[in-house]
């Protein structure tokens, strides 16, 4: 079921797993946070959040602009840093212990919205250099692992090409193939498509729409509607730095409990 | 009308050896100086990094901002002068000069970087942060090789500054190509010719070195024009 996500080949550095579904499913959820709290100086941006996602779980966040999303999810991997309550990552809690952040964020993967692929180094170097670094891994195995998900991705030919020479799509199909390089257990997207031409949102969707069918753990911040009813196990709605509202997307979208999550939908929709 | 006697230089084989020499120096010690002064600086950026100790970035801080505030002319005759005294111990004129370079250098260097790194936005970083790389690696493969790029060109301006005090040197003695120069024209009195012909030097000498910097430039930031 992973073969999307998992190496054939895998070093000395990395245990061997029989069946990661059933394991990681015993070891508890994938997310886990309880009553987290941020501030930035005065102004809390998130106010007693509680959340736990399944390993396997899809996970749609959305919610005006201001709302927390980002933030939420960034504190997933201490891109921010919460005040207040604890976060619980595959297992892992949060804190101030770099070990303990770096063991959660080889397992949790990140898309950015303004893609962030590094101009330096080409499509291929950009996939192979973390896999280097961070897990230690021979040139030609970074290689062949870069390829098989740039493949995955469907753009291999670009491999030697420079961020710069790629259309906005293609850039940010090789920043999901990057975040895949490290094989994690959770993938995070920070509005993965609103910086995207209308015309290469699709692409990219198609992509996010294959990485749920091989059983991924997602959390998506986004606005695109047709891709959380698509895919989406859950959907949350967020405002004023507060989880308002979740449902599957059948209920979320056709029978909305809260008068902010109606006026929300009924601007987008 | 002025009689132009450039003859008065090409006659003398010697003065064409001072002057030859004179450029060989020049070009040898701000070549050095600027390598030396590269490695110095990158050392006091890397000072001067969020995770260095207070007392380490302070310091380096402190001596970049005195060696960009005091002339050259004054770091040079402290360093040949100054310093041999405290220490009584002698080096070459030809030592002393390219510790002095180095010296000033190395601060205007870290300073051009530092402006570099402050220019990559914290979007790299995180995405470097996501993918689990260490501060030190973030460091060295993301930010580092993009600040580089973005301030190649001011670097190269400021290498080429260097060069030009190489002038300075020789005050203490140091046989550089000013000093050649005044050599020449201290025993054939054709000042306005000799300068003329330090002048084109000069200038050739710098349109060698800018010829080399965008060959260096197009190797090691080949994705710069694509941008």
């Amino acid at each position: 079921m992973f073969w999307f996500c998992r190496t054939a080949v895998k070093g000395p550095y990395r245990v061997q797993k029989g069946n990661d579904m059933s394991e990681t499913v015993a070891a508890g959820p994938a997310v886990s946070i309880r009553s987290m709290s941020k501030w930035y100086g005065d102004f809390q941006v998130l106010k007693n959040i509680n959340l736990t996602v399944k390993f396997g779980e899809r996970v749609v966040i959305c919610g005006p602009s201001g709302s927390g999303k980002s933030t939420l999810i960034r504190c997933l991997n201490r891109l921010e840093v919460h005040q207040d309550g604890d976060i619980v990552v595959n297992g892992v809690e949060l804190t101030m212990d770099m070990k303990k952040v770096e063991a959660v964020r080889r397992e949790v993967g990140m898309v950015f919205q303004s893609f962030n692929l590094f101009p330096h180094l080409t499509v291929l170097q950009n996939c192979v250099l973390a896999q280097r670094r961070a897990l230690k891994r021979s040139k030609q195995e970074a290689t062949e692992v870069a390829m098989r998900f740039l493949t995955q991705v469907r753009i291999p030919e670009q491999r030697d090409k420079f961020p710069g020479q790629l259309s906005g799509g293609q850039q940010q199909r090789v920043a999901i193939a990057r975040a895949l390089c490290l094989e994690p257990k959770i993938m995070l997207f920070d509005e993965p498509t609103s910086a995207l031409d209308p015309e290469m949102v699709n692409e990219v969707l198609d992509t996010m729409v294959g990485m749920a069918k091989t059983g991924m753990t997602m959390l998506c911040v986004t606005h695109e509607m047709g891709f959380a009813r698509q895919v989406a196990d859950r959907v949350i709605f967020m405002d004023a730095g507060q989880i308002v509202e979740q449902n599957d997307p059948e209920s979320f979208f056709t029978n909305p409990q809260h008068e902010r999550t109606k006026a929300f939908l009924g601007q987008i929709l | 009308m002025f009689d132009f006697r450039f003859y008065e230089i090409w006659r003398e084989p010697e003065y064409i050896d001072r002057l030859l020499h004179g450029c060989l120096v020049s070009i040898e010690l701000s070549t050095a100086g600027g390598i030396l002064g590269m490695i110095l600086g990158l050392v006091l950026v890397s000072a001067q990094g969020k995770s260095s100790p207070k007392l380490l970035s302070g310091f380096a801080q402190g001596y970049i901002e005195t060696v960009r505030n005091t002339p050259f002319i004054v770091q040079l005759f402290f360093v040949a002068f100054g310093l041999p005294q405290l220490l009584h111990y002698r080096w070459s004129f030809e030592a002393s000069a390219l510790l002095a370079m180095t010296l000033n250098f190395s601060a205007y260097f870290a300073e051009v970087v530092r402006a570099g790194i402050s220019s990559i936005p914290t979007g790299q970083i995180e995405a470097a942060g996501s993918l689990c790389l260490t501060k030190r690696q973030i460091f060295l493969d993301i930010v580092l090789p993009q600040a580089l790029c973005n301030v190649y060109p001011s670097l190269t301006s400021q290498f080429v500054f260097l060069f030009l005090t190489t002038g300075l040197i020789s005050e203490i003695g140091v046989e550089d190509l000013t000093w050649a120069g005044r050599f020449v024209a201290d025993r054939n009195f054709r000042d306005f010719e000799v300068f003329i012909v330090l002048t084109v030097l000069y200038v050739a000498i710098v349109f060698g070195y800018k010829a080399i910097f965008n060959a260096l430039n197009r190797y090691a930031f080949p994705w710069r024009s694509i941008r």
